[in-house]
């Protein structure tokens, strides 16, 4: 706490005390309003407003007495219940006057304590803000280190700046920076040797296999460097041993999550590349005449989908947009797919079809326009133009 | 440093608030006249160090202070100053900084302007607000404090949401606030009463007012809710039964059912148990509604926080003060007792009906907002409650509440006849009629008629009340005039709230530049969108004519915006006017020069709020009547 500070706080600490201990010392007047009377002047009130009722006949004498004795027995039931007490002492005993005095300033400083601890200042990496602009990131990290040159933290987010700022070397020299003052942090391992591959053209190097190593040892659990472990299995091609990290970094990871999604996608794509798979697509151009456009609302749907050439008509792999969104060409690919068992890749000889709906819905409709291709094998990654007119 | 002065000042209006609860209890239990006197100083000053506390949060938004972690997160340099302003009550935590102020200003002026209250009433009632007040300056410093620094201060803030940057913001939280904190004071005279065991005519008569006037900021701040999503949301509705709406809602048709109840109370000394158990309910709701949208368990326009700690929180504080106020009304019910009777047809028979058929509304309401809540968080699914439920349950509740409303001013206390009340409801002959003509010339929708109808006669009967009383008396109290006032706005709402649903129109639109569109009437010739950039937003405005007759009477600037952080706005273009709106939102670009555009014409939408002001108008001249007004002739004691 600074001084001045200390001085503010004790301003108004003195304010506050001196408060208190004038209205302990010069109580406020009482009003000299008793319960009792004012239940019977309000009483009193309200025959007065019953005999105005009267007066002005909105009731009749039956009901002016039979209210009139409703108000005495409502007020006697009042002054029944009254409990009068009195409170005159005024005087404040010593230690009634030590604990007000005391309390105040204590207390309040204790909370003032607690509560600037209980609720820590937060980091700027965790609040949900717009990010700053790289550079701006760089100076205000900078500035941050010169006061404190060894925060492992900040040397790391400040190596990540320099290289999304294509500050290859500058951010090589950052981690290294970062790696000789905390040499068993784990993450700061995985991020270094991360960078060191990237600045290597995705080429795994000794020092970061040798960096991924160290962080695995540190923490053998690590999702980060099991994941980036595998992949410099994969790229030495040993696929038994990065299916068997990415397995273990799957375990690693919680349910739901977005990086567990994400590695699940990288296994199934191994397992394809290992069984030879390959991903295949169909470039469709569909040409669609004037007439055809100027009759058509462009809100209209325009849906290509594939379907095996012979077999069940259903569609194998599909796109629909509206026609205001359609560019001329449409990529049919595993991603189209309908059903994830039965990818767009996994078939043969396939037919395109083409159609133009005012509805969208997948039952054809009667002013649908349809048009169908001959017989294309998806081995072949066909590129084919369909003519609507 | 003048954070820290700001975070220490608000410690000190906790501790005051302590001691305004502490010490004057302190005096009680020993019978020591200083120490009781120390609830009104104490308060004082609790008053003023969250006054200091507020000015401070709002100078650090003023002056771009990013270094508190709220101002970084609600509001940036590019924002104009008077948003930068209202910005403070733009989220979670100052907001509750706002409540917390604002019931300590309610209790500071119910401290002043009360001297027809005994002092050992009012020092109860100073306590039972100051244990109200801690909760919430707990709440605040615990969980929500707006003093919470950043390590590295950024450069920029985060906005505030576009759709909290409006005129609108600025005066509806504050309104809304004060009539849902002022709930607090009817709750507290009963509270104070129930611990002393006094449930006499002082509470009854000196809480009226302070409820009528919490009454009027609700029903003003509900209102201007309704008015600002209508504008500023872009979608042309006035009422969505979203649940943050429904919150507010709950609480006012508790608080009505109050001021009714405290009237019969008040004057017949009948429906203590209704009155106590309407007070309570009336503030547990205010508190409810704080945990619906402070704790995240809702996601709407409104839902500032999502941090279940602080739902826990106020879970328990509800539990609390609903548990307390309900043990304690348990233990005094007895005091309660009353053995003034009344007949089936009288004022309090009507008011009965009244009271009945507002909780139930507000039962209705209660179920549709929690109930999905309810199913979620017990894992059985998620359903969604909106308007279809609640216009076909409340509706029906509604309409004889109105109707009673028409008929309950004419009938006697205690005891009336048929033969006397029939001739002076005769007037339905005249609603009748009107609902005649009003189907030959203006509509067939059953709903409007029947609205015309209820309108006609409401207003009839309010007015032939106010004739014959000017004839019997020659004078008329403020709170006649203000029931009047207020039965009006009722009836000017219902009419407002049925022409606009039943026979608004909405039109999407494919829009091309010069070619006309016609709706009701009224044609639209679009004349093409604009690009513009603003001070902290860019956009498209559209650029619409409207004719009527053949006469330019609007020419109409729809807008789409795009705000520096990304987020993106409509902002509608109106025509306003009392017999109706025009409402216009820019859509999408379509191909050509052509752009989408949703229109509304909205009859008679002007008069929901214009009935909501005249029910506010009217609570508060009835709270300014004489008899809370004259000095009391009493006895000091000796």
């Amino acid at each position: 706490m600074s001084i001045s500070m200390v001085m503010w706080f004790g301003l108004m600490l003195t304010v506050s005390t001196a408060w208190v201990v004038w209205y302990l010392k010069r109580p406020l007047n009482d009003n000299g309003l008793d319960l009792q009377h004012s239940n019977i002047e309000l009483g009193r009130q309200k025959k007065a407003e019953l005999q105005n009722d009267l007066d002005q006949g909105l009731i009749d004498k039956e009901q002016f007495d039979q209210a009139q004795e409703e108000i005495s027995n409502t007020l006697a039931l009042e002054l029944e219940q009254a409990n009068i007490t009195t409170a005159n002492d005024t005087r404040i005993s010593s230690w009634i006057w030590l604990v007000i005095v005391l309390l105040l300033p204590v207390l309040s400083i204790y909370m003032y304590q607690q509560l600037t601890t209980f609720s820590p200042v937060s980091k700027a990496a965790k609040i949900d803000l717009p990010p700053l602009s790289l550079e701006q990131s760089v100076v205000k990290i900078k500035q941050h280190l010169i006061d404190n040159p060894e925060d492992v933290e900040a040397l790391a987010v400040l190596g990540m700046s320099y290289y999304e700022l294509g500050q290859t070397k500058k951010s090589l020299q950052t981690y290294e920076k970062a790696y000789q003052l905390d040499p068993k942090n784990p993450r700061l391992l995985v991020e270094y040797a991360s960078t060191i591959v990237s600045a290597n053209k995705d080429q795994f190097t000794d020092q970061s296999v040798v960096l991924i190593k160290q962080a695995l040892e540190i923490e053998p659990n690590s999702p980060d460097a099991l994941y980036l472990a595998g992949m410099f299995a994969v790229s030495a091609q040993d696929f038994v041993l990065a299916k068997g990290l990415w397995n273990k970094a799957l375990n690693a990871l919680p349910e739901g999550s977005q990086d567990r999604q994400a590695l699940i996608s990288i296994l199934d794509e191994l397992k394809r590349v290992e069984s030879g798979q390959v991903d295949h697509t169909i470039t469709i151009n569909v040409s669609i005449s004037n007439e055809i456009l100027a009759a058509r609302s462009a809100d209209d749907y325009l849906m290509v989908y594939v379907k095996a050439a012979k077999g069940r008509p259903m569609p194998i792999a599909i796109q629909k947009l509206k026609l205001k969104d359609f560019n001329g060409q449409i990529v049919l690919s595993d991603m189209n797919s309908v059903m994830p068992t039965k990818l767009l890749s996994q078939h043969g000889d396939v037919l395109v079809v083409a159609r133009l709906s005012k509805t969208g819905s997948a039952m054809s409709q009667k002013d649908d326009l349809q048009v169908v291709s001959g017989v294309v094998s998806v081995t072949d990654n066909p590129e084919i133009t369909l003519n609507l007119n | 440093m003048l954070i820290e002065i700001g975070h220490f000042a608000l410690i000190l209006a906790l501790v005051f608030a302590l001691l305004q609860v502490v010490l004057p209890t302190l005096g009680l239990i020993k019978g020591n006249f200083a120490l009781i006197q120390l609830s009104r100083p104490m308060l004082w000053m609790q008053f003023f160090w969250l006054l200091v506390s507020f000015a401070i949060l709002m100078n650090a938004f003023v002056i771009d202070d990013f270094s508190v972690k709220y101002v970084a997160s609600n509001s940036n340099t590019d924002l104009p100053s008077i948003f930068k302003m209202s910005a403070v009550w733009g989220a979670h935590e100052g907001s509750l900084l706002l409540w917390a102020l604002i019931l300590a200003g309610w209790s500071v002026a119910v401290s002043i302007f009360s001297k027809r209250i005994p002092n050992g009433v009012l020092n109860h009632i100073l306590i039972v607000l100051g244990l109200i007040s801690i909760g919430f300056l707990l709440f605040l410093l615990i969980t929500s404090n707006p003093f919470e620094r950043l390590d590295i201060v950024p450069l920029q803030g985060r906005e505030l949401n576009p759709l909290l940057q409006d005129v609108g913001l600025i005066i509806h939280p504050p309104m809304l606030y004060m009539g849902y904190v002022g709930l607090a004071i009817p709750f507290a005279f009963v509270l104070s009463s129930l611990i002393r065991g006094q449930l006499d005519s002082t509470w009854l008569r000196w809480s009226r007012p302070w409820t009528l006037i919490a009454w009027a900021f609700l029903t003003f701040g509900i209102t201007l809710g309704s008015w600002w999503a209508y504008y500023e949301l872009g979608w042309g509705g006035w009422w969505f039964w979203d649940p943050v709406e429904n919150a507010s809602f709950m609480p006012w048709l508790v608080a009505t059912a109050l001021v009714h109840s405290l009237s019969v109370s008040e004057k017949r000394g009948a429906f203590k148990h209704w009155t106590v158990l309407l007070a309570i309910s009336g503030f547990s709701l205010s508190l409810l509604g704080t945990f619906l949208v402070r704790s995240g368990i809702l996601t709407s326009v409104h839902s500032f926080a999502a941090d279940p700690a602080r739902g826990v929180f106020i879970l328990g504080f509800l539990i609390l003060v609903i548990g307390g106020s309900l043990v304690l009304y348990a233990w005094r019910a007895p005091l309660m007792r009353s053995n003034n009777t009344f007949s089936w047809l009288s004022k309090e028979s009507g008011l009965l009906i009244n009271n009945i058929l507002l909780v139930a509304a507000m039962f209705s309401v209660f179920l549709g907002t929690l109930y999905p809540l309810l199913l979620d968080s017990l894992g059985l699914g998620k359903i969604s409650v909106g308007a279809p439920y609640f216009d076909a349950v409340f509706v029906p509740i509604m309409i004889p509440a109105v109707i009673a409303m028409v008929v309950a001013p004419f009938l006697r206390w205690k005891k009336d006849s048929l033969s006397r009340v029939i001739p002076l409801v005769k007037s339905i002959w005249l609603g009748v009629a009107t609902l005649f003509v009003a189907s030959f010339f203006i509509t067939d929708n059953k709903f409007v008629l029947f609205a015309v109808f209820l309108f006609t006669w409401i207003v009839l009967h309010s007015l032939s009340l106010l004739v014959n009383r000017m004839r019997q008396n020659g004078s008329l109290g403020l709170a006649f005039i203000g029931m009047i006032l207020a039965h009006i706005g009722i009836a000017v709402f219902l009419l407002g709230a049925t022409v606009t649903t039943q026979l608004g129109i909405e039109k999407d639109i494919k829009m091309e530049i010069d070619k006309p569109v016609t709706i009701e009437g009224y044609k639209f010739i679009f004349k093409g969108v604009d690009s513009f950039k603003h001070q902290n937003y860019q956009g498209h405005k559209g650029r619409v004519e409207v004719y009527y007759d053949d006469d330019l009477i609007a020419n109409l600037n729809p807008e789409k915006r795009q705000y520096v952080t990304g987020m993106p706005m409509t902002e509608a273009a109106i025509d306003p006017s009392l017999t109706r709106d025009i409402y216009i939102a820019l859509g999408e670009s379509l191909e050509g020069n052509a752009w989408s555009l949703r229109i509304y014409y909205k009859p008679l939408i002007r008069w929901i709020w214009l009935g909501g002001l005249l029910i506010s108008l009217g609570a508060l001249l009835a709270a300014f009547d004489r008899r809370y007004r004259a000095v009391q002739r009493l006895r000091v004691k000796s």
